[in-house]
C-alpha cells in the first residue's frame, strides 16, 4: 500500500479540479449526495482533517438558511412548504434548489481540504513545474507565509484602538469610516517596512542571480499517481455521462 | 488593582498554558515580571489588561470582570504598551495621535487641546508634535505610545519588554518616564528580561515559567 | 594580501536629507578578525552596514563618495549575487529575513538562486546547520523557533553561500540572554574558521568577543578606549 499522504501535490490538486468541476455540473441531488460521499472519503484516505470541513459548515449554516429562503421567495414554481403572510419561505423546488446549492458547497469546501494535506512548499514547486513563473508563485508562498502574523498584528491594533477608549460600537456610523481609515496606517506600515526589509534580505542571498534557478526539491509523478489520476478520470467521465442522462 | 483568581487558559485545544492561578497586583506597585521566553509572561499581561479572555476563572480590573467589560472600559483603568509600539500608532502626526481618539469619542476641541498640550509637555514630545510618526526612533515611538495612552489618565500600566531594541541613552529616558510616572502614584506591570532595568526599578518581582509562578518576591529600591 | 574589507573616505548621504550621516569613514578589517562598531540609534550604523554590503548603492541610492572595496574589488563594480558569494548579513529582525516553511528550505533558498546543483545544495544544508547546531531542526518551521534560533537559521541561510565575511547588523537586540550567548559563540567559531567579522551593535554589552571595538560618530569612527564591563 502506498503512501496516501506522499501523493504528488499535483495529482491532489488535480482531484480538487475533477471534484469541485463536477459539483459545477452535477444538479442532480442524488448525484451530488454521492460525490459528496467520494470526496469525503478521498479526504479521509488521503489523511485529511474531516473535522475541520464541518466547523467550518457550521460557521455558513445562517448563509445556507438564507439560500433555501431566497431560492423559495424568487422561485415562482413548486408546492408552498412554509409560508408568511404572502411570502412564500420554503418550497419544495425552492428546497431542492437551496439543498443543491448548500451541496455543492460543501463539496468544493470538502475538496479543498485535500489540499491542506500537502506541504505549500510542495504546491509552489507544483506549480513551478507546471511552467509558472517562479516570480508569481515565489509571491504566493510569502503571502501565505506572512497572513498569520499580519492577522495578529492587525489584532493588536484592533485592541489598542479600544484601549485608547474608543468603543467600536457606540461610535456614530459617519465617524466609523475614520476610525477604520486610522486602523489601516499601522497596518500599511508594518507591510510597506516588513516588505523593504524582506526584499534586501532576499536580494543579499542572491534573488534573481539568473533567469533560472535549480530547485532542492523536484517533484516526481510515482505510479500512484497516475493510478489516481486515472480513477479520478474515469469518475469524472462517469458522473458527468450519468448526470446528462438524468436530466 | 488587579486580580487573578483560579485563572486558565490555553491557545490550543489541549494545550493549557496557565492552570488554576492565583495573583494579585497592588495598585502602588512597580512589579516585574519575568522569566524565560515561552514562559507565558506576554500572556499574563494580555490577560491582566483583558486582552485575553480566560476559559475559566475571573479577571478583575478595580473589581470588574474583564469579561463584562468593553475594552475601552478597562483602557481609562490600564494602559497597554505592546512589544511593537508600531502597532498602537494610528495618526499621521505626533499630536494627531494624541488627539484623535479623544475627537473619535466626541471630546469637544478646547478639552482636547488643553489634554494634548499638556501631555506633549509632559514627554518632552513638544518639537516632535507635527512630525509623522514613522520618522521617530523606536525609543521616540514608545514614549508616544504612552503619552497617547496618558491622556486618558489611566491609573495603572502594563508595559511589554519596553527595552527591546533601546539603546544605552534611550533607556535612560525610558527609565525616567518610568520614574516620572511612579511619583504621580501610577502602578506598573512591566514585562522584562533586561537585568539592569528589574534591578533598577522593581518593587516585586514575579518569575513565570511554564505556565507557573514559581516566586514571587518584594525589593526594596 | 588584499585585505578582506576597506573603506576609502567614505561619504554618504541620503536623499531628501540635509546632511552627510557618513563623513570620510575609514575603516580596514583584516581576515579572521572580529570587528565591533557601537553608537547610538540613529547615528548612521545600518547605513554604514548597508554600504558595507552592497546594499548602498545597489538597492538604496543616495550620495555616496569614496568607496568599499570587498577582496580588493570596489562594491560599486561587483553585482549583488556576486557580493553574495563574498560577504553575508544578518538583520536584526528575524521576522523580516527569514520567508519559507521549512528550516531546510531557507538555507536553500540562496545556493539555489545561484543554480548550484542540488546534491551540492543537499550537502551544504547538512554543513551549515551542522556549524550552527541545529542539525534536528532541518525540517522545522522557522516560524515555531524561538528569536535566537531563528537568527541562527538566518546566520545558516547565508553560510550556505559560503561568504568569507560576515556582517551582523544588531543581530543580538531582539534575541534573549540565551540566545546572545550562543551567536557569540558562533562567531568565535567562524573566526577560528577564517571568517572575518563585523559586528554592529547598540549595545556595548555584548562586545567582549571582538578583537577591536570602534564608535561611530559624528559620521566617523573613532577606536573605543572605555573599559567594556
Amino acid at each position: 500500500m502506498w503512501q496516501a499522504a506522499a501523493l504528488d501535490p499535483r495529482t491532489k490538486l488535480f482531484l480538487v479540479l475533477i471534484f469541485s468541476s463536477l459539483a459545477v455540473f452535477i444538479k442532480n441531488v442524488y448525484i451530488l449526495l454521492l460525490l459528496l460521499f467520494i470526496t469525503l472519503l478521498t479526504v479521509k484516505v488521503i489523511g485529511g482533517d474531516i473535522t475541520s470541513i464541518f466547523r467550518k459548515l457550521q460557521r455558513l449554516i445562517t448563509v445556507f438558511v438564507a439560500i433555501i429562503v431566497i431560492q423559495s421567495i424568487f422561485t415562482a414554481e413548486g408546492q408552498v412548504i412554509l409560508q408568511l403572510v404572502k411570502i412564500k419561505l420554503l418550497t419544495d423546488v425552492g428546497l431542492l434548489r437551496g439543498v443543491q446549492t448548500v451541496l455543492r458547497f460543501f463539496i468544493v469546501i470538502a475538496a479543498a481540504a485535500i489540499m491542506t494535506t500537502a506541504n505549500p512548499r510542495d504546491i509552489i514547486q507544483g506549480l513551478i513545474q507546471w511552467k509558472i513563473p517562479y516570480e508569481l508563485a515565489f509571491m504566493v508562498t510569502i503571502a501565505i507565509r506572512f497572513l498569520p502574523l499580519l492577522q495578529e498584528e492587525a489584532k493588536d491594533t484592533l485592541t489598542a484602538l479600544q484601549l485608547r477608549g474608543v468603543n467600536l460600537k457606540k461610535i456614530p456610523l459617519f465617524k466609523r469610516l475614520k476610525t477604520y481609515s486610522y486602523l489601516l496606517m499601522p497596518l500599511l506600515v508594518s507591510v510597506l517596512m516588513k516588505s523593504r526589509d524582506l526584499s534586501v534580505a532576499m536580494e543579499m542571498r542572491a534573488f534573481r542571480a539568473f533567469p533560472h534557478r535549480t530547485s532542492l526539491r523536484e517533484l516526481h509523478f510515482c505510479q500512484a499517481d497516475y493510478l489516481v489520476m486515472a480513477v479520478g478520470m474515469v469518475l469524472f467521465l462517469l458522473l458527468l455521462m450519468i448526470s446528462v442522462k438524468i436530466n | 488593582m488587579i486580580s487573578l483568581q483560579d485563572v486558565s487558559f490555553r491557545y490550543q485545544r489541549d494545550k493549557w498554558l496557565f492552570k488554576h492561578l492565583n495573583l494579585e497586583i497592588k495598585q502602588n506597585l512597580i512589579t516585574f515580571i519575568v522569566g524565560p521566553n515561552g514562559g507565558g509572561k506576554t500572556t499574563l499581561g494580555k490577560l491582566m489588561a483583558g486582552i485575553l479572555k480566560p476559559q475559566a476563572g475571573t479577571v478583575l480590573v478595580d473589581g470588574l470582570n474583564t469579561k463584562d467589560v468593553a475594552l475601552a472600559e478597562i483602557g481609562a483603568r490600564i494602559g497597554y504598551l505592546f512589544q511593537e509600539p508600531e502597532r498602537q500608532i494610528f495618526a499621521a502626526s505626533v499630536r494627531d495621535e494624541i488627539a484623535f481618539a479623544l475627537e473619535l469619542r466626541g471630546i469637544s476641541q478646547e478639552e482636547i487641546n488643553t489634554k494634548v498640550d499638556a501631555v506633549l509637555k509632559q514627554f518632552q514630545l513638544e518639537q516632535l508634535a507635527n512630525l509623522s510618526p514613522i520618522k521617530l526612533s523606536r525609543g521616540e515611538k514608545q514614549r508616544l505610545a504612552i503619552a497617547a495612552i496618558m491622556v486618558n489618565q489611566p491609573r495603572f500600566f502594563i508595559l511589554d519588554e519596553p527595552t527591546t531594541g533601546l539603546d544605552r541613552e534611550r533607556k535612560g529616558i525610558l527609565s525616567s518616564v518610568i520614574e516620572k510616572l511612579k511619583d504621580e502614584g501610577i502602578g506598573m506591570v512591566i514585562i522584562s528580561h533586561d537585568q539592569y532595568f528589574v534591578q533598577r526599578h522593581a518593587q516585586q518581582i514575579i518569575t513565570v515559567a511554564g505556565g507557573e509562578i514559581v516566586d514571587v518576591a518584594s525589593c526594596s529600591t | 594580501m588584499t585585505l578582506p574589507i576597506v573603506v576609502k573616505d567614505l561619504s554618504f548621504q541620503y536623499e531628501n536629507d540635509a546632511i552627510y550621516i557618513l563623513r570620510h569613514l575609514n575603516l580596514s578589517v583584516a581576515k579572521g578578525e572580529i570587528v565591533a562598531i557601537v553608537g547610538l540609534s540613529g547615528i548612521g550604523k545600518s547605513t554604514l552596514c548597508y554600504c558595507l554590503s552592497g546594499i548602498i548603492p545597489h538597492v538604496y541610492g543616495g550620495m555616496m563618495e569614496g568607496e568599499v572595496l570587498l577582496n580588493g574589488k570596489s562594491t560599486r563594480d561587483l553585482t549583488l549575487p556576486e557580493i553574495a558569494t563574498n560577504l553575508g548579513i544578518v538583520f536584526q529582525n528575524p521576522d523580516h529575513q527569514l520567508f519559507s516553511f521549512t528550516v531546510e528550505d531557507e538555507i536553500a533558498f540562496g545556493p539555489e538562486n545561484l543554480c548550484v546543483p542540488r546534491d551540492e545544495i543537499a550537502r551544504r544544508i547538512d554543513e551549515v546547520l551542522e556549524k550552527v547546531g541545529m542539525k534536528e531542526f532541518r525540517y522545522a518551521n522557522p516560524q515555531q523557533l524561538s528569536g535566537g534560533q531563528r537568527q541562527l537559521i538566518a546566520l545558516a541561510a547565508v553560510l550556505s553561500l559560503q561568504p568569507e565575511i560576515l556582517i551582523f547588523d544588531e543581530a543580538m537586540s531582539q534575541i534573549d540572554a540565551d540566545g546572545r550567548e550562543k551567536i557569540k559563540e558562533m562567531m568565535l567559531n567562524l573566526r577560528a574558521d577564517g571568517k572575518t567579522i563585523v559586528i554592529i551593535e547598540h549595545d556595548w554589552e555584548n562586545l567582549q568577543i571582538a578583537d577591536r571595538v570602534l564608535v561611530l560618530k559624528g559620521g566617523k569612527l573613532e577606536p573605543f578606549t572605555g573599559s567594556l564591563s
